[in-house]
Formats: structure tokens, C-alpha cells, sequence
């Protein structure tokens, strides 16, 4: 199926995820999801989506805990935008 | 139930194709008669044209909507199976096909509206003539500035904008196989691509709007510079379009001797005619990139003769594309639905095509409809997913705009009804003729769809296979699936088709191993009956034609007679939190045929233990179904990979199945193997859960597991 699409789409919102990262290590994993969805095959992006969305509600969890308002805006922003495409593009389920 | 017949397992009553998408078969929908009255192809005589015993010269009719600089001597020769060649001894030119006929005929004609993000901005109208002028000074700039010619191969990675089909038309114009990479991803994917494909250029552009914001996009090219040096790979000279020329919208200082803004060295070749090069029909028009399972993406190399014949021909009878038409596809020119249905087939019809710039969102869900009532667009083209996405954000907005659409086409994926119905009711106001498509990147244009005007819709379901191409399931032997079974297998097309790519570039070996070796029924034969093509879909077709796409079929576990997907059930497994990575693995098995075994690594500060095998095998029972939960789940310290980090399956599948894992010592981690091996092998003996011997077909089976 022409669902290459599919991977560019998830590769901008991983960009997204990349700039809100507050951490080297959480840059690389964001880097390394980005490339995955880049290179795998569309099969695997299910599985980049969901660990996305992990890294991402983990990067929230992180601002809160050190009350850092303005980041954890900024990444839930980027959360919701992740978790609507995985839905929309039926990678997520809903609920 | 008759009596003494046992009760039968729920998942066994209901077809593949159900339990693959949950969806039953649905009633069909007949298109409006005033779409029937205009349509291209609206008198049944043309299925007679496209007929098997008419194969393959069918194919003039779409030819014949081009014109030639020298006519064809034959119309498909096989001599070198599989790596058709069509309209072999014709001459063309693809750009002039597109632009310098129709500027001849109609130069104040539109060929191109570009809608910028922005809403206050104004919408650009390009003229036949004024694209004409574009694309013969921006090929006259790359011929004379970079010197390429015929043959060469340029790498662009550019948004959205009109600029790009000005640099693909320039390129072609030239004979330059043009090489465009999604804008959307990073720089480093970009530099992948230039290495695969051996370019030493690189066309850019400094920024582009994306849901509001001016992107930075230049500083991907430094970063794509960079990743083609690591491949042995050295771009000679950066071109950067600037979204407003004169002002630059990146942070990132070009650099001196390689990066050249377009707006400041396009002036020296103001007004200059380059003459379209006549090309063979069968030289290449363009490298599209698609991943494939071994992590190094294929470059699909497309031809100029067959696959502008191809998508012209589908865009003429499929899209239902007339001159006088404002058509908008919503797809990126970075996928080869861009390429097809929005530079190439469009613009060689000469009709009217819009590019929009952003998301379909920005800055609301109205934002599409807006557009097509101000442009009075006809046609409208979009993917599954937007339509999911705009249906959420505004189910109601359509109704608040006042444009018409006469057809719709939806692409890329299966389509659920509920979506199609309020694609078809709301979206085209019930007005619009719907085609569903499915094809691939390596196509070119469409394989199954329906003639809109002739052939019913059906949510769901794509249709049967398009004029001039013979669709066919087959099962794992390479018997026939027959329709209306219920029965799904892999989906494959009997015979070779203009719009088919021709290799994957610097990969001829891998082009025939994975999309024709799976069903080929005699090497040496140059008789294309003999080289089905294996798309890696699975399929089912119902008792009226229409097939049903499934998914991709790559490393699917065959248990009992359903096939699970591999990365179904990994991801599945990976919705558990304290789950790093996952790979499945076939386990051979008496009774069932395959059982599925799953190996996961946990992140850091997890300890495997029941408790946790049983929340990943309740996962995957719960994302998938029953039958897919694992026989085993094995929790390893790490999983064996290459040194890219690719997952070694076939390894793990060897240590499941007892057999031997082969060689180990280009792993990045070989030593994890003993352990694993050690792990999994000597609790299976303890629960006296020892594998027969594999056969020496189940030996090779494991063997190729996980590979292209």
C-alpha cells in the first residue's frame, strides 16, 4: 500500500518530540524513534508510534515532577498531536 | 449444530479478511448520473479494449495520449524478465508532454494554483506559458550551473511548493533522473538517499509553513551534506529556493563555494529556451525512495514512457480528469501518489492542479473546504488518515462550504465504511463518484480501483483490477485463492504493467528477489505469464472481484490457517510499559502448522518474571485476538542485532526452533546469543517442549526469517 506517507508524517512529529526533549538521553532516543520510522518498514510504525507516545508522556511526567510548567506545555502540546495522528492514521487504538 | 458436532471456536466462523479488519462486506453504491453523463470512460466498450488477449498492446491507448517524438517498435519486451521495458524504440520528453504542448495550445491556461499555508496569503496561478518560462530557466540554470545531463542524478528535498514541480519538470526536461525526498524528514534520511543514488546535488529550500510556523529547512541540508560524506558520497553544490526570495528564512549560514540561493543566479538565465531531450521511452524519470524490511530504503527507478503513459492514462479514466477541471489531490509530491496524481498525470492532461503547502488543519478543519469553494475544485484526492483526522475536527464543516466535487479518491490504506460513508455523504455532499485505490510506490500508478462511471463503489473494498491489469491471490504453494472464498492469501499481478518500476537502482538482485523470485515458475523463461508480481499484500477477493487489502504480508506467522503479522503482535507487546523491544518469532508446530513466540527486553529497572510474561501475552491477546497470544514469551537481558540495531529474527527464530543460528559474529552483541540460547532452549527441554527436527523447507524457512 502507498502508506509511506505514514512514515514522513510520523518522522515531523518525531522532529516535534526531538525539540522538546530536556534531556541528551531523551534527544537520542527521540533521534533514534526518527530514524526508525524513516527506515522500517511501514509495519513498524505501530511500534514507533507507541514507544513515541511513552517517551513523550515520560518527558511530562519529568517537567511536572520538577515543576517546569513552560516544558510540560510545550510536550504535552506535542503528546496530543502524536497520539491524534496514531489514531487518525489507525496506528493507535482509541481509548 | 448438528448433533455430535463440537462447539466451534468463535474466531474459526467468521473469514480472514473479517478477523484482519473487523469489517463485514457492504451493500454497493451506484455513482450519481450526472457524474455518469460527463465521464471519461462511461461505455462499457472499454473493458472489451483492455481485454488479457489484448495485452499488452492495450497499452497504445494510454500511450497514445502522450505525444512521441519517434513512435515505438514494440510495445513490451521481455527478453530480460523481469525488467520490462515498454514502448521500447519510442522518444519522448516528459516535460514536454506536461508543460510545452499544453503552453502551446492554452498558454494563459492554469496549470498550477499554489495555496500557500498562510490564509492571508495570496493563491499563486501558474500559466502554462509562465511554467513553461519557469522550467526552461530553471534548466537552463542546472544544465549550465551544476553541468548535468541526461542520466545524472539530482537529489531534491523540498516542501510543498510550487518550486518543487519546477525542478522536476527542469530535471526532466533535461533527461536528469530527479530524486525528491519527502521534506518532512530529517536531513540525515535525505543523505541516505543521496548516497544510494549516487547524486552530487542537492536542491533545497531555506523554509516552508507548517501548521503556522516558518520552518526551518535549510539546516537539514548541512546535516544531508554530512550523512552522504559518511556513505563515501560528496555533494558538489547546495541550490536553495527561498520561500520569499530576497530574504532568508533559515539560521543556518550557507555555506561558501557549495550553497547558491536560487533568486540571486536565476537572472543570468532569464528568458533562455532549453529544448526538451528526446528521450528513449525506457530511460529513467525518477528514483522514489520506499523502506524496505532490511532498513536500507529501495530506490525504485520509473521510466519515461510506461509510466507517464501509466499515470496519465489512470488519471484520464481512474480521476476522471478533464482539461477544464481544478483538481486537487492532497497527497505530498514527496510520495509517489505527488508524483503521479499531482505533477505528472495531471499536468500531461492539461488540466488545473492545486498544491497546498501545510497541514490540511491549520489553521481549523474548514480549511480544506474553504479551498475548494474558492477554487471551484472538481476533483478531490486524499488519504484514510486525513479523512479520519478532518472528520474528527469538524464532521460538520463541509456542510458550511458551497463547492461541489463530481469525484473523490481515497488512497494508501483500507478505508473503514463508517469513514468511506461519511467521506461519501458529507465530504461530496453524496454528489461525488468515490474510487478507493490500492498500488504501491513500485507501481506507479493504480492497480485495483473502479472505473467510477462504470463499476460501483463499495466502502471497503478497492475494486477489481484496473484496465489492462490481471490481479490474482495466491496462497504460500502458488495455487489460485478463488473469489468469493473468504479465503485470504498474497495478493500478486499476473502480468508486467507500463506504469511498473524497472529495478531498484543499485539493486537489481534484490528487485527480483523480493517482488518476483516468491512465485516465478521458470528462471530462464522470457514469457511474462511466468513472473507474477508479489506485491507483500495480503488480500481476499469476494464473489463480485472487488479485493479487499489486508496489510502488508512481510514476516506474517501462519497459525492454524490465520495469518498474524509480526509487527502486529510486536507492537501489541510493546503497548506494555516496561517493555523496550519485541520481536516475534514462527515456531513450527504439529498441530497448529505455527505458533507464535515472542522475545522482549525490558527497559531499565524492570525484573522479568511471570507477572510480566503474562501482561505481554494479555496484551497481545487483547490488541489482536486469541490467536495470537504466544506460546512463549521469553524475557532477555538484549536481543541479538546487527551494528545498525536491526533485530537479528532469524536468530531467535533459530533458538526457538532448535535449529542452527548460523553466523553470528558480525552481530554488534554475539555473545548474547549462548545466553539466549542457553535461557530459552534449557527451559523448553524442562517442560519437554522440544521442536521435532525441521524439515530441511522449515530449516530454510527460519533461515530467511526477518530478511527483504
Amino acid at each position: 500500500m502507498t502508506q509511506q506517507y505514514l512514515a514522513g508524517e510520523l518522522s515531523v512529529l518525531l522532529s516535534h518530540v526531538q525539540a522538546v526533549t530536556t534531556s541528551e538521553a531523551a534527544r537520542c532516543a527521540a533521534w533514534s524513534l526518527r530514524q526508525a520510522a524513516e527506515n522500517e518498514p511501514v509495519q513498524a510504525l505501530r511500534g514507533v508510534t507507541v514507544r513515541a507516545l511513552a517517551l513523550t508522556e515520560g518527558l511530562c511526567w519529568d517537567s511536572l515532577s520538577h515543576g517546569d510548567t513552560a516544558a510540560f506545555t510545550r510536550q504535552a502540546a506535542v503528546c496530543a498531536e502524536l497520539h491524534e495522528f496514531g489514531i487518525c492514521a489507525g496506528l493507535l487504538k482509541e481509548g | 449444530m448438528a448433533e455430535g458436532q463440537q462447539p466451534q471456536d468463535p474466531a474459526a466462523q467468521v473469514s480472514e479478511a473479517q478477523i484482519a479488519v473487523h469489517w463485514r462486506e457492504e451493500e454497493n453504491y451506484p455513482p450519481p448520473a450526472a457524474f455518469v453523463a460527463q465521464a471519461n470512460a462511461n461505455d462499457r466498450a472499454i473493458f472489451e479494449r483492455f481485454t488479457e488477449d489484448k495485452f499488452p498492446d492495450c497499452f497504445k491507448e494510454y500511450a497514445d495520449l502522450l505525444e512521441w517524438d519517434r513512435p515505438w517498435h514494440t510495445t513490451l519486451d521481455t527478453s530480460n524478465a523481469p525488467f520490462w521495458k515498454w514502448f521500447v524504440g519510442g522518444r519522448l520528453n516528459a516535460c514536454y508532454n506536461c508543460v510545452d504542448r499544453h503552453a502551446a495550445a492554452n498558454p494563459g491556461k492554469t496549470a498550477i494554483i499554489f495555496v500557500p499555508e498562510p490564509e492571508s496569503d495570496e493563491h499563486v496561478h501558474i500559466s502554462y506559458a509562465e511554467l513553461l518560462r519557469q522550467v526552461n530557466e530553471f534548466a537552463a540554470l542546472l544544465r549550465d550551473f551544476l553541468g548535468v545531463t541526461a542520466g545524472d542524478r539530482v537529489t531534491l528535498h523540498m516542501p510543498m511548493v510550487p518550486e518543487l514541480a519546477v525542478t522536476m519538470l527542469a530535471c526532466a526536461r533535461l533527461g536528469v533522473i530527479h530524486s525528491q525526498v519527502f521534506g518532512g524528514f530529517s536531513g540525515t534520511a535525505c543523505g541516505h538517499r543521496i548516497a544510494d543514488s549516487g547524486s552530487r546535488f542537492l536542491i533545497t529550500m531555506d523554509g516552508y509553513y507548517r501548521a503556522g510556523q516558518l520552518a526551518d529547512h535549510k539546516v537539514k541540508a548541512d546535516e544531508a551534506v554530512a550523512a552522504g560524506r559518511e556513505e563515501g558520497q560528496e555533494v558538489d553544490k547546495v541550490l536553495v529556493w527561498r520561500r520569499h526570495p530576497g530574504q532568508y528564512a533559515s539560521a543556518t549560514p550557507m555555506a561558501g563555494g557549495r550553497d547558491y540561493f536560487v533568486d540571486e543566479i536565476i537572472g543570468k538565465y532569464a528568458g533562455q529556451v532549453v529544448e526538451p531531450v528526446s528521450m528513449p521511452a525506457e530511460a529513467p524519470l525518477f528514483l522514489m525512495y520506499t523502506s524496505g524490511t532490511t532498513g536500507r530504503p529501495k530506490g525504485c527507478q520509473h521510466s519515461t514512457g510506461g509510466y507517464l503513459a501509466y499515470v496519465t492514462g489512470t488519471s484520464k479514466y481512474y480521476q476522471d480528469i478533464h482539461a477544464g477541471d481544478v483538481y486537487w489531490c492532497m497527497a505530498d509530491i514527496g510520495w509517489i501518489t505527488g508524483h503521479s496524481y499531482i505533477v505528472y498525470g495531471p499536468l500531461a492532461l492539461g488540466t488545473t492542479t492545486v498544491i497546498y503547502e501545510g497541514v490540511p488543519n491549520y489553521p481549523d478543519g474548514g480549511r480544506p473546504w474553504r479551498v475548494a469553494e474558492q477554487l471551484g475544485v472538481k476533483i478531490f484526492h486524499t488519504s484514510p488518515t486525513a479523512i479520519r483526522m478532518l472528520r474528527k475536527v469538524g464532521p460538520e464543516e463541509p456542510k458550511k462550504y458551497s463547492y461541489h466535487f463530481k469525484h473523490m479518491t481515497t488512497v494508501g490504506e483500507p478505508i473503514e465504511p463508517e469513514v468511506w460513508r461519511w467521506y461519501h455523504s458529507e465530504v461530496g455532499k453524496g454528489e461525488a463518484a468515490i474510487v478507493d485505490t490500492w498500488w504501491q510506490t513500485e507501481n506507479g500508478g493504480f492497480l485495483c480501483s473502479t472505473l467510477p462511471a462504470l463499476q460501483p463503489m463499495k466502502p471497503g473494498s478497492c475494486g477489481p483490477g484496473v484496465l489492462g491489469v490481471y490481479p490474482v491471490i495466491y496462497d504460500e504453494d502458488g495455487n489460485d485463492v478463488p473469489k468469493g472464498s473468504g479465503t485470504a492469501g498474497n495478493i500478486c499481478i499476473r502480468n508486467p504493467w507500463p506504469g511498473i518500476f524497472q529495478t531498484i537502482w543499485g539493486q537489481p538482485e534484490r528487485f527480483v528477489d523480493t517482488y518476483y523470485r516468491k512465485y516465478n515458475r521458470d528462471p530462464d523463461s522470457k514469457d511474462w505469464r511466468d513472473w507474477p508480481y508479489f506485491a507483500g499484500d495480503g488480500a481476499v477477493q469476494a464473489a463480485d472481484g472487488y479485493f479487499r487489502i489486508l496489510g502488508r504480508v512481510d514476516d506474517v506467522i501462519n497459525v492454524a490457517g490465520h495469518r498474524l503479522g509480526t509487527k502486529e503482535i510486536e507492537s501489541a507487546a510493546l503497548t506494555v510499559p516496561e517493555v523496550a523491544e519485541a520481536a516475534a518469532v514462527p515456531v513450527i508446530d504439529d498441530i497448529r502448522g505455527r505458533v507464535v513466540e515472542i522475545y522482549v527486553s525490558l527497559k531499565p529497572g524492570f525484573e522479568p518474571g511471570k507477572q510480566m510474561e503474562d501482561k505481554v501475552s494479555k496484551a497481545i491477546e487483547t490488541e489482536i485476538g486469541k490467536i495470537a497470544r504466544p506460546k512463549n514469551v521469553w524475557i532477555v537481558p538484549d536481543m541479538p542485532k546487527t551494528r545498525s540495531g536491526k533485530i537479528m529474527r532469524r536468530v531467535i527464530a533459530a533458538v526457538s526452533n532448535f535449529a542452527d543460528v548460523g553466523d553470528v559474529t558480525t552481530l554488534a552483541n554475539p555473545e548474547v546469543v549462548d545466553d539466549i540460547r542457553h535461557h530459552v532452549q534449557s527451559a523448553k527441554v524442562a517442560s519437554d517442549d522440544v521442536p521435532r527436527q525441521l524439515t530441511e523447507a522449515e530449516f530454510e524457512e527460519i533461515k530467511k526469517y526477518g530478511g527483504d
